[in-house]
C-alpha cells in the first residue's frame, strides 16, 4: 500500500512539474525548438499540453540546446 | 508536413472518415445496450456503459491492428489508413471512459483512493481464476493514453520517427494485455463464452493477416536481381509500370521505387518521411508522388515535397535500354535532382 502510494505521488508530482513547465513552453519553448509551431494556432498548442507533461525533460533539454545554438 | 501544425489536419477526406467513425460507433452503441436491454432486463445504466465501451475499444483496436496487414495484402483498404490516427484516438477515449466508470463502480466507493485501491484490493497475482485482472486494464489504458497524447505530428518531428515508431509499436504489447485483461475478468464475471470466442476469433484474424502480409513481403524481398552492368541492375519491362504508379524494388537492403510520369521513370527511396510509408504504393496525384497512407508529397525528379514543405527523400539514377529498366541502386543525397530515363 505504502509503495503503490509513494509511486502515485511521484507520478502527480511529475506530472504537476510537467504543467508548470507547459505554460512557458507552450507561449515560446514550442517555437524555438520547431519552426513548424510558428504561426501555429493555440488550439494545436493546447492539444499537445498532455504530451510535455509526460516528455517534459526531453523537452526543456530540447529547448535549452536549442536556445545554446541559437545564441553560438 | 512541415509548414504551420494545426490542432487536427482535417482535409474533406478525414471529415469523411471522422463521420464514419462516429456513426460505427453510435449503431454500435445502440445495438449493444438495445440487445443488452432485451435479453436483460435488469442491467444497470453502469453496467451497459461498462460493458458497451469496453466491447467497443475492443472492436476498434482490431480494426486499428488490422488495416495495417490489410492494407498491404490489398491496395483497396488504403483509404482506412489515411486516418487511423483518429481512429486511435477515438478507441482510447472509449477505454478511457470504460476505465474510469470502472473504476468509480468498484474502487470508488470505500475510503481508499481508487487508484491504490485497485492496486491492493486484488492480490491474487498467482491464481489465473481470481487474477487482479483489472490492473492489466489499467496498464494498456496507460500504454493507448501515451499513443493518444503523441499522435500529433509535432510529436513524429520532434521525438524523431524512429522513437515515435518504437513507441506506437507498444500497440501489441497493449493488445496483448487487452486479451488477458478481457479472458481473466470474463472467467471471473460471466457464465457466457461468448465474449472469449469473439476475442479468440479476433486475435486468431489478426495472426493470420499479420503472417500472410509478413509472407507476402518477404518474397518481394527476396527477388533476385542477377543481371547487373555498370552499377546498374536490370530490375523488369518497362511496361510493367503503369502510369503515374510505381513498382518497388529491393536491391542492397533499399526499398526503392520506380516511378512512370510524363513519359519518363524516375526512381526515388520507397520510405516516406513521415511514418515510413510506402511511397511506391502510392500515386501521382497534381504531379507528385503521394505518399498512400497520409498523402505527404514528393517531387518525381528530386524527391523534395513542394515548398514550402521540406521532407526529402534519396533518388537513384534509372535508365531503359531495349524496353527494359535498369536501376542504379546507389543513392544520391536526399533531394538530389536526377534527370529520369524517357521512355521512347
Ligand atoms: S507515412 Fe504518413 S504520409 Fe507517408
Amino acid at each position: 500500500m505504502i509503495f503503490v502510494t509513494i509511486i502515485l505521488i511521484i507520478v502527480a508530482l511529475y506530472l504537476l512539474a510537467g504543467l508548470v513547465f507547459a505554460i512557458p513552453f507552450m507561449i515560446k519553448g514550442v517555437t524555438v525548438i520547431d519552426e513548424g509551431a510558428h504561426g501555429s494556432s493555440w488550439g494545436f498548442r493546447i492539444i499537445i499540453i498532455p504530451g510535455v507533461m509526460v516528455f517534459w525533460p526531453f523537452l526543456l533539454n530540447k529547448w535549452l540546446y536549442a536556445s545554446k545554438m541559437k545564441r553560438s | 508536413m512541415s509548414a504551420s501544425y494545426a490542432a487536427v489536419g482535417w482535409n474533406k477526406q478525414k471529415k469523411i472518415y471522422d463521420w464514419l467513425i462516429a456513426c460505427l460507433c453510435f449503431i454500435y452503441l445502440l445495438l449493444f445496450i438495445s440487445v443488452t436491454l432485451i435479453i436483460n432486463e435488469q442491467a444497470t445504466f453502469e453496467t451497459l456503459l461498462i460493458r458497451s465501451t469496453s466491447t467497443l475499444a475492443v472492436l476498434l483496436l482490431h480494426i486499428i491492428l488490422a488495416i495495417g496487414p490489410l492494407c498491404r495484402l490489398n491496395k483497396k483498404f488504403l483509404p482506412l489508413l489515411y486516418n487511423r490516427r483518429h481512429l486511435g484516438v477515438t478507441m482510447f477515449t472509449f477505454a478511457l471512459v470504460h476505465g474510469s466508470f470502472s473504476l468509480f463502480q468498484f474502487h470508488a466507493l470505500s475510503n481508499t483512493n481508487p487508484i491504490i485501491s485497485l492496486f491492493t484490493s486484488n492480490t491474487n497475482f498467482g491464481s489465473l481464476a481470481a487474477f487482479p485482472f483489472q490492473v492489466l486494464g489499467l496498464f494498456a489504458l496507460i500504454i493507448f493514453f501515451l499513443m493518444a497524447i503523441t499522435s500529433h505530428d509535432f510529436w513524429l518531428h520532434n521525438l524523431s520517427p524512429k522513437v515515435w515508431k518504437t513507441l506506437h509499436m507498444f500497440v501489441y504489447l497493449a493488445y496483448i494485455l487487452v486479451v488477458m485483461h478481457v479472458m481473466l475478468g470474463v472467467i471471473q464475471y460471466e457464465n457466457d463464452p461468448v465474449f472469449v470466442i469473439m476475442i479468440f476469433a479476433g486475435a486468431i484474424t489478426l495472426v493470420i493477416l499479420h503472417l500472410l502480409a509478413g509472407s507476402k513481403e518477404r518474397k518481394l524481398d527476396n527477388m533476385k536481381f542477377a543481371l547487373q552492368r555498370e552499377g546498374f541492375v536490370y530490375v523488369c519491362p518497362v511496361a510493367e509500370i503503369e502510369d503515374s504508379r510505381a513498382k518497388i524494388f529491393y536491391i542492397d537492403k533499399e526499398r526503392i521505387a520506380v516511378y512512370r510520369h510524363n513519359n519518363k521513370l524516375y526512381a526515388i527511396h520507397n520510405v516516406c518521411k513521415h511514418q515510413g510509408g510506402p511511397l511506391g504504393e502510392g500515386k501521382i496525384l497534381d504531379g507528385c508522388i503521394t505518399c498512400p497512407w497520409h498523402g505527404y508529397q514528393y517531387l518525381p525528379h528530386n524527391g523534395q515535397s513542394p515548398p514550402p514543405f521540406k521532407e526529402k527523400v534519396s533518388t537513384y539514377d534509372v535508365k531503359i535500354i531495349d524496353g527494359k529498366v535498369w536501376l542504379n541502386p546507389a543513392p544520391f543525397a536526399e533531394g538530389t535532382e536526377r534527370p529520369g530515363a524517357e521512355i521512347k
